[in-house]
């Protein structure tokens, strides 16, 4: 019953969107290549499932690879870097640098310097954008360490490592996964932008694209939800894998 | 007695030594408490009684002077985790269940795994929390909490335990429960205790000796013999128990202490 409570009012305001828009676009006689119907959306999306589904394969494993990458060597970097201080001071300022780049304007030269038919821009650019805030966020988890824990350590006489393996990386899973929750999507989107420069014809950027360019628009419109599903099931395995590394945590997001 | 729990010798600590901020925390300290003494210290904000217990600790080291524990120098004593200690923050492991903490500081003396689930329960027994064992701290309450960092110091059975204001945070109700307890652990274990604390009440019933410390520079004015026949409810209603309490807050007054007869 309470499950019923806090799904059914963010369903129904969908719900009312989605026929306000229907109303909207029928009545007022909107044309399609400015706004289609959402019936018009379902219909193509009904349709073209099974290219949907392909599409979101496809940029799904450039996601999820550029994701792992980027997060992993985001976290190798931060344990580095608040190992030694000097480093951490060093990397601040680059890793910024690395956040204000126009990752995505990156994917056209990347694209150029790998062959026409490999992923492995898509899957760099997604690595790139994935790594800044996990980065940050896993950086500040593992420097901030309650000070009665660094006391009580100390008074067990624990090694450097012993300390880093039972407090500082524990202590830092809330931060790390901050940290992932932003990059999910963020690894979702990157890939599929990075593929709207060319490069191989399958994921659901490239899809969106020539639909868009055939002015088919309903279509294009099919593989931008596609897009969103695809961003919304990386969030909530995201949510999903905290939860499994995180049985103590009483909320999901506080 | 014949040997003492801690020695403090002419302790002088300075923090900031030489710099525009330089602070002298304490003066020419000297305690001495004895094996399975309960003493407290007491005193206004600033006269050093946290920092006492810090060196005592080894969590800071004395600018002069020495401390012993347990016979040997405290740094060393702190290596072979003479001692236990606890703070006013409980300061739990939040992504360990309460076992799991109770167990941290036989996991870091190398305990066999049997071993140490079989001490913890012991010691999450012996304050009353044996059925919250597999509990995350965030799901207790915070006397509960402070109930678990008195197992957790308890847990290598030091021959010494040293507590800043362990119950500080916590409501009166609660806070005379756990002293109570404290009072039938340390009797059981014939632990010797150090008790920072600024309620003068606390003090006098939980001590076999209040040591009364003032500020700027710190240092220890007066010390208290506190001769309770027993340790209980209505030893906090007793003539005698309001004497003490007299006495020791004439002694953080400044007026000379006068034990009562």
């Amino acid at each position: 019953m309470r499950w019923l409570r806090g799904v059914l009012p963010p369903v129904i305001v969908g719900l009312a969107a989605i026929l306000a828009w229907q109303v909207t676009v029928t009545a007022g006689r909107i044309a399609p290549f400015i706004l289609p119907a959402p019936s018009a959306i379902w219909r193509e999306l009904v349709e073209q499932r099974q290219n949907v589904w392909e599409a979101a394969l496809a940029s799904g494993e450039n996601a999820l690879i550029g994701l792992i990458g980027g997060a992993v060597a985001g976290i190798l970097a931060a344990m580095a870097a608040s190992r030694f201080t000097a480093l951490g001071e060093v990397s601040l300022p680059f890793a910024a640098v690395l956040n204000a780049l126009p990752i995505i304007a990156l994917a056209p030269i990347l694209n150029n310097m790998f062959e026409s038919t490999s992923s492995i821009p898509r899957r760099l650019v997604a690595g790139i954008i994935v790594f800044f805030p996990v980065f940050i966020n896993t950086l500040r988890g593992l420097r901030e360490v309650n000070p009665i824990h660094r006391e009580l350590m100390h008074t067990y006489a624990a090694s450097g490592w012993t300390f880093a393996a039972k407090v500082r990386l524990p202590g830092s899973l809330p931060y790390v996964f901050t940290g992932l929750r932003q990059a999910s999507s963020l690894a979702v989107i990157a890939a599929v932008v990075a593929e709207y420069f060319g490069g191989l014809q399958t994921g659901l950027g490239s899809r969106i694209t020539s639909a868009a360019s055939f002015t088919a628009y309903p279509r294009a419109w099919a593989f931008v939800v596609g897009a969103c599903l695809l961003g919304l099931t990386f969030y909530l395995s995201t949510l999903l894998l905290e939860r499994l590394a995180m049985p103590y945590k009483t909320r999901l997001i506080s | 007695m014949t040997s003492s729990a801690v020695v403090v010798d002419k302790v002088t600590k300075v923090f900031n030594q030489g710099r525009a901020d330089e602070v002298t925390a304490l003066s020419e300290v000297a305690l001495t408490v004895g094996e399975g003494e309960f003493v407290s210290l007491i005193g206004p904000s600033g006269c050093g009684k946290s920092t006492l217990l810090r060196l005592i600790a080894d969590l800071i080291p004395p600018t002069t002077g020495t401390v012993t524990v347990a016979g040997q120098d405290a740094g060393t004593a702190r290596k072979k985790q003479a001692y236990g200690i606890a703070f006013q923050q409980a300061g739990l492991f939040e992504w360990r269940t309460v076992l799991r903490n109770v167990e941290l500081p036989l996991e870091l003396r190398g305990l066999s795994r049997g071993e140490r689930k079989t001490r913890a329960e012991e010691m999450l027994a012996l304050v009353g929390l044996a059925d919250f064992a597999g509990h995350y701290p965030a799901q207790l309450s915070g006397g509960m909490q402070q109930r678990v960092a008195i197992a957790r110091a308890l847990a290598v059975q030091p021959p010494l335990l040293l507590m800043d204001e362990p119950f500080g945070a916590l409501d009166e109700m609660t806070r005379e429960r756990l002293q109570s307890e404290l009072l039938a652990i340390c009797a059981k274990t014939g632990t010797s205790t150090v008790f920072v604390t600024h309620s003068i009440s606390e003090a006098v019933f939980l001590s076999d000796r209040v040591v009364v410390m003032s500020a700027r520079p710190g240092r220890i004015t007066a010390a208290i013999e506190v001769d309770l026949p027993a340790r209980d409810d209505t030893a906090r209603q007793s003539e005698k128990y309001f004497e003490y309490v007299t006495s020791v807050r004439q002694a953080l007054r400044g007026v000379p202490a006068a034990a009562p007869s």
